[in-house]
This record gives structure tokens, C-alpha cells and sequence, in this order.
């Protein structure tokens, strides 16, 4: 990973930054207790790197209290869709920050307890009386103690004080939809203090953290940007030689590659182990790799120290074609788009030729010297993937797609799709949006891009107020076969306009499960509810995106009639229903 | 080392290098308000391994004074 420009770089390409109409949006809210210039600036110009059109508010300096209070405040006129408060202990403890044992231990754990009630208002504050989310920062623990090696001994010190601020604020506000704890604390360890904490720029302009640090601030604080708009990536496409192993397996040969029992080897199975943890929480792996398959599969499936084996793979390209083909080849397979995808490779060409001939995959280049292969370096690629809510579906993800597999292999045995359908034995099963299925429901809209007939972003507080909405009808759709239980992976929302008439305002379906009649299914099940409720008829619209090509004729097909910007079925209409799904 | 110094001059302030003399400072300088000259400040002590303190870095009012400022620079 390249290091971080410096902030002069930012404020000067800051001024450059036009206000070009991007699809993507967002209005970004600082607060601050300390002097936070320059970060401003620099999320603009990352936000515009990313093709995000970003509008900022920064409030006074030291003014985030009364910006939060007063519901006139210029921060609820600017209307935020996410805020973030970066605050320290000097701005909660005083100058108690100083000379904390002035207080007794008990008078220690009551202030704690007073401040972190303070601060868990406050925050539930900004997110009642706005639609914004708030980021807030934990508190960095300092290394000082005027107790020196007592530190440790006293009973709730300073730094038990800090980490039980910490703690109570994550405890607090974990449950909290809209309010997410930035961990300053570990940003300030990874740079270290000396480093983030200048004191001459602490007393020159009561900035506490320090200019050259900003930009890396403003790196991490854009993982929230991304995945609150949904950009976060869904795989990593790997090389081989070189990427998971040490040396190039056609001519080191199987057993001398370098994977395991010496220095650099050990660097590759530290790497293999970081992809492992990813690839648990729900990132799919996939390898485009140019080698003699014999050779290369022969490393993955036998050789001792691979720690990724062949079913962590959800798609394998190994062949001499070209790597673009392999790529738009893996992106079909899985069914996700091209700018999901981060490739991963060792060879400067290929990460240039992958760059230039399609952009909107993220190509990272394995670093030259291995010691770079780690967690740490791995860190700045996992935040591609940051989501705000990892769910169950998530943690299943990979097992999902190897069953994808299996399909595929099925439906190349079968040949005929009605047949192939037929033996899948798919059951749909309808259920509301409630406390399991909401932040399921919400995700799926902010990442749907196929199978999507209207791409309406919902956050999750707004599927939850739609759910309490008695004119709505927010319901989604688990997915099960013989090879396994997709989740849910369908969902739609009903707009009730009147006694007469229904109109579909979202309407998707995850594309792992797209192509095998359950959108028919939902949508059947929609129409003869309608009929029930003696709706005469039922509107929908799709409404085009680069993406969501796969989507265009779903209403066409299904019977429904284009009638201005809509499409309409009359409920009294014969409409055909796949025999083969189990609805329930 | 005059040439680096002005250069950075001109790549903080966005300002071509031929504007950039010894005794440019907040006059001659429109970008140079207490923020940019402190985001200079730290991009000259970085470049150059120097520090500055706090009593000389007050006392900066002009390009000159940072090479007065620094034996280095």
C-alpha cells in the first residue's frame, strides 16, 4: 500500500475538486473539540476519487455540544446522512486529564460513569433529531501516567478511567442502528502516539491530531462513507505464484515453492491465513491465474501448508487465457459486478492491464518485499469491504456459492431448464420484516444491483418505519434447494395508495438466486394477495440502471401492460405459476 | 537547498516557484494564512529532518525566516 499523500497535496487538489454530478451522493457533517482542518478538505478529494459528489459542514471549532442540542442548529439545516464527531479525553476530562488523582477512586468511577452517560445522550440526541448516522470516535489511551509504573497497581487509574469510557460508550450505543464507534484508540496505536499527538501543534493551534496523520484519518473514516452508499466489494480475485506462494510452481516445481517451514514462505501462510478470515466473514475468493492447472490445482488440493484449500474458492480460473477473459468469466460465474471485485497480483503488467482495460476493478499489487504480505498491509485492503452490519448471511456466503457450484454443475448435467428447475426441489418462503430480518432487508437494497427493478436505497431505519407503516407491506424472501438454504434473498415493498391499487416500489432478488423462477413466485404470491385484499390492480415500475439489465422484461413477461411510466396488471387476469416452487 | 525550500514553498501554496523569494510571507502570499503556514511548517521539518520551536516557530513571518530559522535549510 502506497503511503498516504501529504495533506498540502489534498488542500491544493481540494480547490481542483468540481462539483461534478455523480450518481453517487453524500453530505458529510464534521464536529470536532479540537482544531480538524485539512480533513475537510481531504475526504472531498477521496470522495471525488471514488466518483462520490460530496457536500461537507463543518461546525465551529469546539462546537459539536450546542450543534447537537440546539434542533436549529446550522448541523440539522445542513441535514447530514452521516456525522462524524471526533472528540478526545481532554475534551471530556478537563484538565482531570492532568491530575486525575485528585480525585479518590470511587469520585474516578462516578466521573467515568457521569461523562459516558453524557456521551451516549449526546449521540442518541444527534441520531433522534436527524435522519443523519453518527460516527463517533472512541478515546485513545495515553501511555503517561503521573503514577509512572503504578499505573497498573491503582485501583480504576486514569487509563482504567479511558478504557471504561471506551467501554461504556460501545455498550451503550452497540445496539444503536444509526451510531457507529470509530476506533481512534486503535488508529492512534497503529501510528503511534508520539507521532499523531505533536505537542507543538497542540499548543500552536489546539490541533490534536497531528497534519501529517489527517490524510490516513480521512482514509479510514471514508470506510464508512463507502459502505453507507454501498460500494463496499464482494471478492478478491487472487494470482498464484508469487500471490499465495513463493516462486512460480511450473518451474520450482511442487515441492519448491516457497509456502511454510522458511522466512519468506512464512509470510505467503500469513497472508493465506488473513484471506481465510475474510473469506469467513463473507468475502468470496477467487483465482485468475495463468499456470498449467495440473500444477496448480496439485498446490491447492495436497500441498500441507496451503491454509486455503479448494472450497474456499467460490470461482477458479487457471488456464493461459487472457486475464480480462478470466475476469469477466469470474464476475458472470458469481454474478457480481466488475466493481465488486479487487484483484490481487504480484506483476506490475497485469495490475497495470487489468487498471487500464477495466477500471472499475480495484488492482492491488502484492508488495515486493514480503514482509508487507500481512494483516497490516491486508488491512487497507479488508476496509474495501467494510459493511455496517456484517449478517448472518454474510458468514454463510462462501458455502452459499460453493452450492452455486454445484448447480452449475447440475444444470450442465441436466441440459433442460424446466427439468433442471424441477430437481432443485426450491422452496420460497415469504416472511416479515422484523428485528432478524431488517438489517438483512436494508443491506439487500443498498447492495442489489441486477435483479433490482427500482434501486431504492433503504437504510434500516427505513425499512423499520416502513414496516410500522400500516400503508406499506415490507416482506422478504428466505430461499432454500436441495443444495442448501440460500437465506433471504428476495425482498419487495408495497406502497397500499388506496383500496384499489397496489404499487410496487422495490422489488429485487439476490443475484445467486436469479434465473430460477422465484421472482415469478414472489411475484405471484403479491398478486394473489392483492386479489384477497380486492385490489383491482398492481403497478410497478423499473426504472433503469447501467446494472439492472437482467430485470428489464420481468414485468413484460409476467403480463403486466406499459402504461406511462408504469407497468399494470389487472388483478383479474390469468397469470401462470411456476409449478415447481414450494411457496410458503 | 534554496531551490528545494522554494519548491516546497510553491507545492504547499500552489503557487509557481518564480513568485517564491526570501521575503515572501503572508503579504505576497494570499494562500499563506496561520493554517497553510503550519501545514508548510510541518512539510519543511519533515523534508528536512528539522524542528522547529515553538518560540522560533512563532517568529516565521516570511520564506527567509525558515532558512534562518534551520542551519540545514
Amino acid at each position: 500500500m502506497p503511503d498516504e499523500e501529504k495533506l498540502s497535496s489534498y488542500l491544493n487538489r481540494s480547490k481542483l475538486v468540481s462539483n461534478s454530478n455523480y450518481e453517487k451522493k453524500i453530505r458529510i457533517a464534521i464536529l470536532g473539540g479540537f482544531t480538524l482542518n485539512g480533513l475537510e478538505e481531504t475526504m472531498r478529494v477521496k470522495c471525488d476519487e471514488k466518483k462520490i459528489q460530496c457536500t461537507t459542514y463543518v461546525s465551529g471549532y469546539n462546537q459539536y455540544n450546542q450543534e447537537i442540542l440546539d434542533e436549529k442548529s446550522h448541523l440539522y439545516k445542513f441535514s447530514p446522512d452521516i456525522t462524524f464527531l471526533i472528540i478526545d479525553c481532554r475534551n471530556v476530562f478537563g484538565e482531570l486529564f492532568l491530575n486525575p488523582y485528585s480525585l479518590s477512586a470511587e469520585e474516578r468511577k462516578q466521573f467515568v460513569q457521569t461523562k459516558s452517560d453524557e456521551i451516549i445522550n449526546l449521540a442518541k440526541t444527534l441520531v433522534k433529531k436527524s435522519k443523519s448516522k453518527l460516527v463517533l470516535s472512541n478515546f485513545s489511551i495515553p501511555s503517561y501516567s503521573p503514577i509512572g509504573i503504578n499505573e497498573t497497581r491503582e485501583e480504576f487509574g486514569l487509563h482504567d478511567m479511558i478504557r471504561s469510557l471506551n467501554q461504556n460508550i460501545k455498550i451503550g450505543l452497540r445496539l444503536e442502528s444509526k451510531i457507529f464507534i470509530y476506533d481512534l484508540n486503535s488508529f492512534v496505536t497503529k501510528f503511534g502516539e508520539d507521532n499523531v499527538f505533536s505537542y507543538k501543534q497542540f499548543f500552536y493551534g489546539d490541533i490534536r491530531i497531528s497534519l501529517d496523520y489527517i490524510p490516513d484519518l480521512a482514509n479510514e473514516l471514508m470506510g464508512y462513507v463507502t459502505a453507507v452508499l454501498g460500494l463496499s466489494k464482494k471478492c478478491i480475485v487472487l494470482d498464484l505464484d508469487n500471490t499465495l506462494w513463493g516462486g512460480i510452481v511450473g518451474e520450482d516445481g511442487f515441492e519448491g515453492i516457497k509456502l511454510g517451514d522458511d522466512p519468506v514462505g512464512r509470510s505467503y501462510v500469513e497472508f493465506q491465513h488473513n484471506l481465510l478470515a475474510l473469506n469467513q466473514r463473507g468475502i468470496l475468493l477467487a483465482i485468475n491465474s495463468k499456470n498449467n492447472f495440473d500444477d496448480a490445482i496439485q498446490v491447492i488440493k495436497e500441498h500441507p501448508n496451503m491454509v486455503l484449500k479448494e472450497d474456499n474458492f467460490a470461482c477458479v480460473r487457471i488456464n493461459w487465457n487472457d486475464k480480462l477473459v478470466n475476469m469477466k468469466e469470474i464476475s458472470d460465474e458469481l454474478n457480481i459486478g466488475l466493481d465488486s471485485i479487487v484483484f490481487v497480483d504480484d506483476d506490475p503488467v497485469n495490475i497495470e492491464y487489468v487498471r487500464s482495460n477495466l477500471p472499475e476493478i480495484g488492482a492491488i499489487q502484492m508488495s515486493a518485499d514480503n514482509c508487507d504480505n500481512n494483516s497490516r498491509h491486508l488491512q487497507s485492503i479488508s476496509s474495501l469491504f467494510n459493511v455496517l452490519k456484517i449478517t448472518d448471511e454474510d458468514k454463510a456466503r462462501n458455502k452459499m456459492y460453493l452450492e452455486q457450484r454445484k448447480r452449475t454443475e447440475l444444470k450442465t448435467q441436466v441440459g433442460n431448464l424446466e427439468d433442471f428447475l424441477k430437481q432443485l426441489n426450491i422452496s420460497v418462503n415469504i416472511k416479515n420484516a422484523d428485528g432478524f430480518t431488517i438489517p438483512r432487508i436494508s443491506q439487500l437494497t443498498l447492495k442489489t444491483n441486477q435483479f433490482n427493478l427500482t434501486t431504492r436505497r433503504y437504510q434500516e431505519e427505513d425499512i423499520r418505519k416502513f414496516s410500522q407503516n400500516s400503508g406499506k407491506i415490507v416482506k422478504c424472501a428466505q430461499i432454500e434447494d436441495k443444495f442448501g438454504d440460500n437465506g433471504i434473498t428476495g425482498v419487495y415493498i408495497i406502497n397500499k395508495d388506496n383500496e384499489q391499487q397496489w404499487t410496487i416500489d422495490t422489488f429485487l432478488l439476490s443475484c445467486r438466486v436469479i434465473g430460477r423462477g422465484a421472482e415469478d413466485g414472489i411475484l405471484c404470491h403479491i398478486i394473489e394477495k392483492a386479489r384477497r385484499d380486492g385490489v383491482s390492480q398492481v403497478r410497478g415500475e423499473y426504472i433503469k440502471t447501467k446494472k439492472n439489465q437482467p430485470a428489464e422484461n420481468f414485468f413484460a413477461d409476467f403480463g403486466f401492460k406499459k402504461e406511462g411510466d408504469f407497468w399494470i396488471f389487472d388483478t383479474k387476469n390469468q397469470f401462470k405459476k411456476p409449478e415447481y416452487l414450494v411457496m410458503s | 537547498m534554496t531551490k528545494t525550500l522554494f519548491e516546497i514553498v510553491s507545492r504547499v501554496m500552489n503557487i509557481p516557484i518564480e513568485k517564491i523569494s526570501d521575503i515572501s510571507g503572508p503579504d505576497s502570499i494570499p494562500e499563506w494564512d496561520s493554517f497553510n503556514m503550519f501545514v508548510l511548517l510541518a512539510e519543511i521539518e519533515k523534508e528536512f529532518g528539522v524542528n522547529f520551536s515553538l518560540e522560533e516557530t512563532l517568529e516565521i513571518k516570511t520564506v527567509g525566516d525558515f532558512r534562518k530559522k534551520s542551519e540545514v535549510v
